[in-house]
């Protein structure tokens, strides 16, 4: 045990006795994303996220009050707004990681700098790489950080109920009539994304097909002629925010698109769709409904 | 002219020099020459080659080399200091080719002053005097008080003294030719090579460089070579001249033989009147 | 010049020290005094010690050397060009590690090969420029100079090019590496070395390089071998903008403006104007990246951004003084 850590603050080691007693459990053992082999001697007690979609997922296990930093924009649940920063996801502040003092950094590879994780890792601290790509991603990852925490029970709860969200979806929709939709990720410049990204999987659970789902790139910048010469069916937009842009709108000037004439300009706050969290559940069943909806202005 | 002339150059080839008719008298180099060019044929871009030139610069004399613009002077000048290669023929620097010499031995022998000047970055007359003694420095040394006292020599006698710390681009365009006269008496070569050294200087500056030059010619083991514009201040301080034609021809000889009216009327394409003041022809252009 | 010599040494040692020092004692976390000297007496604690000697001293270091690189290339590069406006980046050799660097992240590779292509790709900039330069014979400043500016201009594209087609995810490390960062330079000690090599190369060299400032005719009529020594200080040049790209990705301005200031207060004498930028670029670079890593503490800024705010401004002035 790390009893410094204690040494410092007695206080925390007594609450820690009463309340957390699965803490005082033996070593755990996970292998990360990037096949490093993450081993604690006991369940972390103090982590640091390095991105947003990070504190989130370990909210969503119960190990929240476990987490002692956090990058800029970690902005939910709330509570999350008051944990210290340690800088951005792309530069993180190694002065502040450091300070914490953390028994446990969760990383996220296609975000942080590779340099600063393998520098993390050199200074002695336990760095878990967290990569998830896709809805079971989603799963295992929320699984390995509740065993790193030590709050299996939460976790699997969480776990549990983020699947049966997920499968409930995927019977009610996954077979339903096609609808061939275009999703914008950002307008200036014109993106979107193709089939091997985690929106395509929610996508083609409700039944819909990425008009561009064949591109070479994740994230492809678009033309707008090809868009208009695609002509989807629906057309649902992300952005930024938690409200919905202007440019979603901006596509009625042309009147000829199908989506334009049956009115099918959505948008879903990406919050729910573009973070690998278990939120995406949320996110997947606002498009279902809206897949739904484009399906009955069929008849019309 | 006739071939019989008395005046006709002492050391030209007639085929080279047709107009001029002159005999072709070669003088040897010997143990003391300074400098001597065997053929010589100097490399102007596209240009045809002109004359070879057999030149013996003996400590003592005093050449000046006179010719028309773009007749070649300042590439032959350079040529002649090593530092453009020639078309063909060799220079001998007291017997050795110049081009097995060492840079800084040859440094120490042969200096050269040119027409203009690059002044890079800022620096002060003293330092632009001092690098004069870059020659006689190894790598790691750093200029010695001797060095400085040389330096500040070579910049009194070219009246520069007062202007020791002002920055080199401040001066005027003949204070700046002085300090490149300064600058080459620091480096005290054997044979100095002298691009036009009087043309931005007024009458005063222009008597006491070209004073200071025949001072030390008359040292020993030394030389000068000038380019000059000026017929008659050639004709009062060279001992020696080469004429160099807007054709490529050349003839070459002491002073006396070479003063022939005709001879630089058809080197200047220009006619001339000619008088005596103090014993010594003068040359002046005629208006007609 | 030995007057001159002792100034600089005496202004900028200790101010190279002082720099360090600021360093080592100021970071997003907040270290007392005492505490610092704690940690030099190796009585420290343990976060203390961590912070000051593995995180702050590595990363001050690498700036130090890094930045005294960049002085010394930018001041090898003016005497070359004779043009005090010449610098690494300027001519293009930033540009071609920026190219290669740029290369190896969108191919997915490690950042000590991220290190090498931006090495290589410095170097492949200044054969193209250099050789282009060279031509067909005439190597003069001003043909050189403008090659130089026309293939920076060429990598500018290309960097806008492999940023336009680069997947979202690497664009903000591609974009820290473009604007200069020290926080993945780890091991200072191989800049160290060469820079102190070719200080101590480039001294003896310094009077020839003043000759040499003269103009190539002038020089050579005051014996300088003037082929041989062009072509080491470009070699020189090529190989140290190389190391210190490789270490901070495409910093600019410190080769231009270090040398330039420098002359303002201690002369033109080579060996005094190559040690001081080396010092200077150094001194400039540590202090640039502390205010990198602490004005919007905890959230980091690239260093590039401080010295191209503090290059710019002087960079315009001294083009407007200059006739």
């Amino acid at each position: 045990m790390d009893f410094k850590a204690f040494g410092r603050n007695p206080a925390m080691f007594l609450a820690m006795f009463l309340c957390t007693a699965p803490a005082l459990a033996g070593p755990v053992s996970v292998t990360d994303d990037d096949g490093h082999e993450v081993r604690l001697e006991q369940p972390a007690e103090r982590i640091v996220s390095l991105a947003p979609h990070i504190t989130e997922v370990l909210f969503a296990v119960g190990a929240g009050d476990k987490l002692v930093g956090a990058t800029q924009h970690s902005d939910f649940p709330p509570e999350a707004e008051m944990l210290p920063r340690v800088g951005g996801y792309s530069r993180i502040d190694m002065e502040r990681v450091v300070q914490l003092d953390p028994d446990l950094v969760v990383a996220w590879r296609s975000g942080n700098s590779q340099s600063q994780i393998e520098h993390l890792r050199e200074l002695g601290f336990h760095v878990y790489v967290s990569e998830p790509r896709s809805f079971d991603g989603v799963a295992a990852s929320m699984r390995r950080m509740a065993q790193l925490a030590g709050t299996e029970t939460q976790g699997d709860e969480a776990v549990r109920s983020f699947e049966e969200a997920i499968d409930t979806l995927r019977q009610d929709y996954a077979e339903r009539d096609p609808v061939r939709l275009f999703y914008q990720v950002w307008e200036q410049p014109l993106m979107t994304v193709n089939d091997d990204h985690l929106i395509s999987e929610a996508i083609r659970l409700c039944g819909g097909v990425n008009v561009f789902g064949h591109l070479d790139r994740l994230v492809p910048r678009m033309d707008r002629e090809a868009v208009i010469e695609a002509d989807p069916e629906v057309i649902i937009g992300g952005g930024m925010g938690e409200d919905r842009p202007d440019w979603v709108l901006a596509w009625t000037q042309w009147e000829d698109m199908t989506a334009v004439q049956r009115d099918n300009l959505f948008f879903i706050p990406p919050s729910l769709l573009q973070r690998h969290t278990p939120r995406i559940a949320e996110g997947t069943r606002l498009m279902c409904e809206e897949l739904e909806r484009a399906r009955l202005r069929r008849a019309d | 002219m006739a071939p019989s002339s008395p005046t006709a150059p002492a050391h030209s080839r007639p085929h080279e020099a047709p107009g001029l008719g002159a005999r072709s008298v070669h003088q040897k180099p010997g143990p003391d020459t300074l400098l001597a060019t065997r053929d010589l044929v100097i490399d102007i871009p596209g240009r045809a080659p002109g004359a070879p030139l057999e030149l013996t610069v003996d400590p003592g004399q005093c050449w000046g080399i006179l010719g028309p613009n773009g007749a070649g002077k300042s590439t032959l000048l350079q040529t002649l200091a090593g530092l453009r290669t020639a078309r063909a023929g060799t220079i001998e620097v007291r017997g050795q080719a110049i081009t097995r010499l060492p840079r800084a031995e040859l440094a120490r022998r042969i200096g050269l002053v040119f027409q203009t000047h690059h002044d890079g970055f800022p620096a002060t007359v003293l330092e632009t005097a001092l690098i004069g003694r870059h020659p006689y420095l190894r790598p790691w040394d750093i200029e010695t008080s001797e060095d400085y006292a040389r330096a500040r020599a070579a910049l009194a006698e070219m009246d520069l003294s007062d202007l020791e710390h002002r920055m080199v681009d401040t001066l005027s365009g003949g204070e700046r030719q002085r300090l490149a006269i300064a600058t080459v008496l620091t480096q005290d070569p054997s044979l100095l090579l002298l691009d036009e050294p009087t043309s931005q200087l007024d009458l005063h500056h222009q008597v006491a460089v070209l004073n200071r030059v025949q001072g030390i010619v008359a040292q020993a083991h030394r030389a000068a070579v000038l380019v000059l514009h000026d017929v008659n201040l050639a004709a009062r301080y060279c001992d020696h001249l080469l004429l160099l034609f807007p054709d490529g021809q050349a003839c070459w000889g002491p002073t006396a033989t070479m003063l022939v009216p005709s001879a630089l009327e058809r080197l200047y394409n220009q006619r001339l009147s000619v008088g005596e003041v103090d014993g010594l022809p003068v040359f002046l252009p005629r208006n007609e | 010049m030995t007057r001159a010599f002792l100034l600089a040494a005496a202004v900028l040692l200790p101010a190279s020290l002082l720099a360090v020092l600021i360093a080592l004692a100021f970071g997003s976390v907040a270290i007392a005094p005492g505490d610092l000297l704690a940690v030099m007496l190796g009585e420290g604690s343990r976060l203390h010690d961590t912070l000051v000697l593995e995180l702050r001293l590595p990363r001050a270091l690498a700036a130090f050397a890094a930045g005294g690189l960049l002085g010394l290339a930018g001041a090898l590069m003016q005497v070359l060009l004779r043009n005090p406006l010449a610098d690494p980046y300027v001519l293009g050799l930033s540009g071609g590690a920026s190219v290669g660097a740029l290369l190896a992240m969108l191919a997915g590779l490690s950042m000590f090969s991220v290190s090498l292509a931006a090495f290589a790709g410095a170097l492949l900039s200044t054969v193209i420029v250099f050789g282009l330069a060279h031509g067909t014979g005439s190597w003069t400043p001003t043909r050189l100079l403008l090659t130089g500016v026309v293939v920076a201009a060429g990598w500018g594209a290309m960097i806008s090019f492999l940023l336009a087609v680069s997947p979202t995810a690497e664009l903000p490390g591609m974009l820290y590496w473009l604007m200069g960062d020290v926080s993945h330079a780890r091991n200072p000690y191989p800049a160290w070395i060469l820079l102190v090599l070719v200080v101590f190369l480039a001294l003896p060299l310094g009077r020839t390089l003043n000759v040499l400032a003269r103009g190539p005719m002038q020089a050579a009529a005051l014996g300088v071998a003037v082929r041989p020594v062009e072509w080491s200080i470009y070699v020189a040049a090529a190989l140290i903008t190389a190391t210190a790209v490789m270490q901070v990705g495409a910093v600019g301005f410190v080769g231009l403006i270090v040398p330039h200031m420098l002359r303002l207060v201690f002369g033109n004498d080579q060996r005094v104007i190559l040690p001081a930028s080396a010092l200077g670029g150094g001194i400039l670079l540590t202090l640039a990246d502390t205010l990198a890593r602490t004005m919007i503490a905890p959230e980091q800024l690239p260093v590039g951004v401080i010295t191209a705010m503090l290059g710019v401004p002087v960079f315009l002035f001294l083009l407007y003084r200059s006739r």
